[in-house]
């Protein structure tokens, strides 16, 4: 035995010039900083007909405000004088664009008949004059943002492989009726749409994976229990019957078990329930109160606000219950966790001063960042790609949603009107 | 009485350890073969091309002008002989010893100014060529910097021969191009490229070889390469010039 080792060792010797790395013919290109893309758009033409500002100036505008935010882009203001207008390839000049700056070119057109409107819309890359994404597209008038929106999003797929969440929807918790309803809008606050009209208190949205369903905590039957809504058919479904709070329900990847806080035995402690009731698990045991369930993108993990140490403080267990530990150990009041879809980081509120900011970190606690500062800010969520936060803020004066990137750079408001609103979450693409 | 031999069989136990230091003996010598070798280069006149955008050394440096303006300006001339340069006495040949009647010492003395004189004789040409060397050098110098239209180069060269490092020249056209369209999305892109340059001068390959899974930098990555392609000359030796860059954003990430 001790021959054969030896055999293989000294056949190790032998062959290591051939295991050694070979000196390969590279050298390295190195630059510094991180540029964004130099984005033109150009005025929308009529394709066909006679012309029609307003579908021009909506197109543009849903243009600007998808490509400002997306974040590879710095949208080019200044307006190119051009003498060949057309859309396609070889009907207008690159040197145009070019002179002016730009690194990528939208160029759009739009048809009109009867209710029935088409929009063309091509992405140009400026200084290798190729194609990059073309879409037509057929609706009624009214689709009309959201053709455009879809179009964001084929731009985000072509210049970056992962598509945007610019035709995602946000449903939040407003006072515009007077009561606390849940209504639901485009993500830029276009199209709001009011989902609950039962006069109560109506809390704590989420989205099922597929977007199809939505449950919240309401307070209609007097007490706070947690109900099931299918968007598109208006049913809705009691999902707790316990007495005391169910509140922060979170629906799991899986889109069949929904994590919450139910105080049914007493304290507020995490369960998971099975999308029609029934109970699956009861996950912590403890004395402390443990609201705000988050789970992980695949499902095997849960995070949670726990006050088991005096004060709320963020934690992660398995999906099981078991291997708790903790998540926060920097600032004395965390609450409100939301993972990425990413898997990447986990975002969250403390409380700083006399109000709230939300801070991102990674799961395993490190790179704790803060991502807002002005006003207070609360109930971060993410989109379904990773790329943005929508969160409420109440900088200035009522409490409004508005949404930012992942670094938090780019903070707009998108909420409209004079009411207060508030718990923003995110749906999937739809 | 015989005389019996024991010959002495050397086990595994004494082979392994003899045949371990010869391997590694041998292992060490091509290591040290490849790090000092022995030959020596011949120094080269060194060009940097600059990564900022300033003027560049054609790397076909060396392209000559008309023969005859070149020869003249770039080789040096060659030394002319003194008129007053002292011919070297010519060997002598064995005579046979006549008899004298000078006596010996006197001679001796002769023989030693006449070597003295020779030896002053041939400093002052050493010195006097060493000179000229100089001015030839200087003047050369000289009219390089001045440059002129004519292409800097080697001199005398073919145009054959590059007087720069041809890839050192694309790295630095890439580096100038990629520092106006870097963009990334991901922690620590970084994307292997092989490129193919045929003897126009143009990108007829560009081939990834290791991905970077960031869509973003790569795209970046290939507008750099369509920006810095109007600017390359075609490779020395009328051949196609193949070679691999490394591109990754300056500070992010391990080296």
């Amino acid at each position: 035995m001790n021959r054969f080792f030896l055999s293989i060792f000294f056949l190790g010797i032998l062959l290591l010039p051939a295991w050694l790395p070979a000196q390969e013919k590279y050298l390295e290109v190195t630059a510094p900083g991180n540029r964004q893309l130099q984005l033109s758009i150009a005025a929308p033409v009529a394709l066909g007909g006679g012309a029609q500002a307003d579908i021009a100036n909506e197109m543009r505008d849903v243009f600007q405000f998808d490509m400002a935010l997306a974040g590879p882009f710095a949208v080019l203001q200044s307006p190119v004088a051009e003498t060949r207008s057309g859309i396609r390839s070889g009907e207008f000049d690159f040197a145009v664009w070019r002179a002016a700056g730009a690194d990528m070119l939208i160029k759009s057109g739009y048809t009109v008949s009867g209710q029935s409107v088409t929009i063309e819309c091509r992405l140009y890359d400026v200084l290798t004059q190729k194609e990059l994404a073309a879409k037509r597209y057929n609706g009624g008038r009214r689709d009309l943002r959201r053709m455009v929106h879809t179009f964001s999003d084929d731009v985000m797929a072509a210049v970056t492989g992962i598509r945007g969440p610019f035709t995602s929807k946000i449903a939040f918790v407003t006072t515009k009726s007077g009561n606390k309803e849940i209504s639901l809008m485009d993500y830029d606050g276009h199209n709001v749409l009011r989902l609950t009209r039962n006069g109560s208190i109506n809390l704590y949205p989420d989205f099922s994976p597929n977007g199809r369903e939505l449950i919240f905590t309401s307070y209609k039957k007097r007490n706070p229990d947690l109900y099931r809504r299918e968007l598109f058919s208006g049913t809705e479904a009691r999902v707790t019957t316990y007495r005391g709070t169910n509140i922060s329900g979170a629906y799991a990847p899986d889109g069949n078990r929904i994590a919450l806080s139910m105080s049914k035995d007493g304290n507020a402690e995490i369960y998971i329930l099975h999308k029609d009731g029934k109970q699956v698990a009861r996950l912590t045991h403890t004395d402390a109160i443990e609201v705000s369930p988050a789970w992980s993108p695949d499902g095997t993990r849960i995070a949670f606000v726990s006050d088991r140490l005096g004060k709320p403080q963020l934690f992660i267990m398995d999906a099981d219950g078991k291997n708790v530990r903790r998540l926060t150990t920097a600032g004395s009041y965390n609450v409100n966790p939301r993972w990425s879809p990413r898997g990447d980081r986990i975002a969250y509120c403390r409380q700083v001063g006399g109000g709230f900011q939300i801070f991102s970190l990674n799961p395993d606690g490190s790179d704790d960042t803060q991502l807002t500062s002005d006003g207070s800010n609360e109930h971060p969520r993410w989109s379904p790609d990773g790329r943005f936060i929508t969160f409420s803020s109440k900088r200035g004066g009522r409490e409004a949603i508005y949404v930012m990137r992942a670094d938090g750079s780019g903070q707009v408001k998108v909420s409209r009107g004079n009411a207060s609103d508030s718990q923003p979450v995110w749906s999937p693409r739809w | 009485m015989t005389l019996t031999f024991t010959r002495r069989e050397w086990g595994l136990g004494t082979l392994i350890p003899v045949s371990l230091l010869f391997h590694i003996a041998f292992y060490a010598f091509c290591w040290w073969l490849h790090f000092f070798p022995t030959i020596h280069l011949p120094d080269a006149p060194v060009y940097y091309v600059d990564v900022v955008s300033l003027p560049v050394a054609s790397p076909q440096a060396g392209t000559p002008g008309p023969p005859a303006q070149s020869a003249k300006e770039a080789t040096p001339p060659k030394p002319r002989p003194q008129a007053s340069e002292m011919k070297l006495p010519a060997p002598r040949s064995a005579a046979r010893p006549q008899p004298s009647a000078k006596p010996p010492v006197s001679g001796a003395k002769e023989s030693e100014q006449a070597a003295r004189e020779f030896e002053e004789r041939l400093s002052r040409i050493e010195k006097a060529n060493e000179a000229r060397h100089e001015a030839a050098a200087l003047a050369a110098l000289r009219s390089r910097a001045a440059g002129g239209t004519k292409p800097v180069g080697m001199p005398g060269g073919t145009g054959k021969e590059a007087g720069s490092d041809y890839a050192s020249y694309i790295r630095s056209r890439l580096v100038d191009a990629f520092k106006t369209t870097i963009a990334y999305q991901s922690k620590d892109p970084r994307v292997i490229v092989t490129l193919n340059i045929d003897r126009t001068g143009r990108v007829t390959r560009s081939r990834v070889e290791r991905s970077s899974g960031d869509r973003l930098f790569e795209e970046s990555v290939k507008r750099a390469i369509a920006k810095a392609e109007k600017e390359f000359r075609p490779p020395p030796g009328g051949g196609v010039f193949e070679y691999g860059f490394i591109f990754s954003p300056q500070g992010v990430g391990k080296q």
